[in-house]
């Protein structure tokens, strides 16, 4: 198993449900964790990532705040549609510090994967009710 | 260039103005309905409200509600989480006010113990002969609840737009300083 670094030249991301121009979704698949997506307000929020070609996936590393619930999802298509379910994870609320989970995906082969946060946590800050939430990819491991 | 979205729920005793009060912030102040029609589903208004000295905008997600005790029941359940809070009394109805303070309760039954901003809102503000009750009266207690007290009259159009740009207002705020949290985190 090698591990690959997520770098932005062999995967893009193609939807994402609502961005802030200074906080766009390719932040989520830079390799930097300096730099992030943030969602605008309301659940679900998603973004779906192609890949060049079909690509295996053991796992995903998910670096994330406030994500409270994650389905992800994959297709072996050239169009953004017919997602099937891999996996869905409930994350451990943090505070001040990022929620950093490895999620194991053991897909064979996919060129979409599709992530939706279907609800962010209570520790969202004070005020909201989980209207923003900020998420990145780090590195898949390829098989 | 951000365009946030906000759940805002409207709530408060039945025939208060929320309906009224909604549609003139929905049109721009071109309708009011002059006959009363109960609200029995949860109507949903979608309006978008530009932050001044940005070219940031909030779209409101505004939930009209029922405030028939016999509806409520029935449509709470399509509250779902509300981000913001808009909570309307009728300033001729003194029972319309006592009544707030559960609604309070049940809207923060559906926000996990977190602080949602809101307004309080006294409508029929140009029946002033009937007035029951008093500015300085709601001014405090809506102080006591976190909320932003405002005086409407749907019916004149007047400072119908004040409550819900106050909510934008309070949403955007929020969302800066969200992102500024969201900045300082430390690594996993």
């Amino acid at each position: 198993m090698i591990e690959s670094s997520f770098n932005s030249s062999d995967k893009k991301v193609v939807l994402v449900s609502s961005s802030d121009e200074n906080h766009p979704p390719e932040n989520i698949i830079d390799g930097n964790t300096q730099t992030f997506w943030m969602s605008t307000g309301m659940f679900p929020q998603e973004f779906i990532i192609r890949f060049a070609e079909a690509t295996g996936i053991a796992a995903v590393t998910v670096d994330s705040y406030n994500v409270k619930h994650l389905k992800i999802e994959k297709n072996n298509s050239p169009n953004v549609s017919h997602f099937e379910s891999v996996t869905e994870k409930d994350f451990e609320r943090t505070e001040g510090h990022l929620q950093s989970n490895v999620i194991s995906l053991n897909v064979n082969s996919a060129t979409h994967l599709r992530f939706i946060v279907t609800s962010g946590d209570k520790g969202c800050g004070p005020g909201c009710c989980g209207q923003s939430l900020w998420m990145k990819v780090l590195r898949d491991l390829q098989t | 260039m951000v365009k946030l979205r906000a759940r805002c729920l409207l709530a408060g005793d039945a025939a208060v103005g929320k309906s009224s009060l909604s549609h003139i912030f929905y049109s721009d102040g071109s309708l009011f309905q002059k006959n009363y029609s109960m609200t029995t589903g949860v109507e949903l208004l979608v309006k978008s409200v530009s932050i001044p000295e940005t070219n940031d905008t909030v779209e409101l997600y505004i939930l009209d509600t029922p405030g028939k005790d016999t509806l409520v029941d029935g449509c709470e359940k399509m509250w779902g989480e509300p981000s913001l809070l808009c909570l309307v009394f009728d300033l001729t109805n003194e029972q319309s006010f006592v009544n707030c303070g559960g609604w309070m309760e049940r809207v923060r039954a559906h926000c996990q113990g977190l602080h949602v901003p809101g307004v309080l809102v006294g409508n029929k503000s140009d029946l002033s002969a009937r007035r029951e009750v008093q500015a300085s009266v709601a001014r405090e207690w809506a102080q006591s609840q976190g909320l932003e007290y405002h005086e409407t009259s749907a019916k004149e159009m007047e400072n119908c737009d004040a409550p819900l740009l106050s909510l934008a207002l309070a949403f955007h705020s929020l969302y800066q300083e969200h992102r500024e949290n969201i900045q300082n985190l430390s690594p996993g």
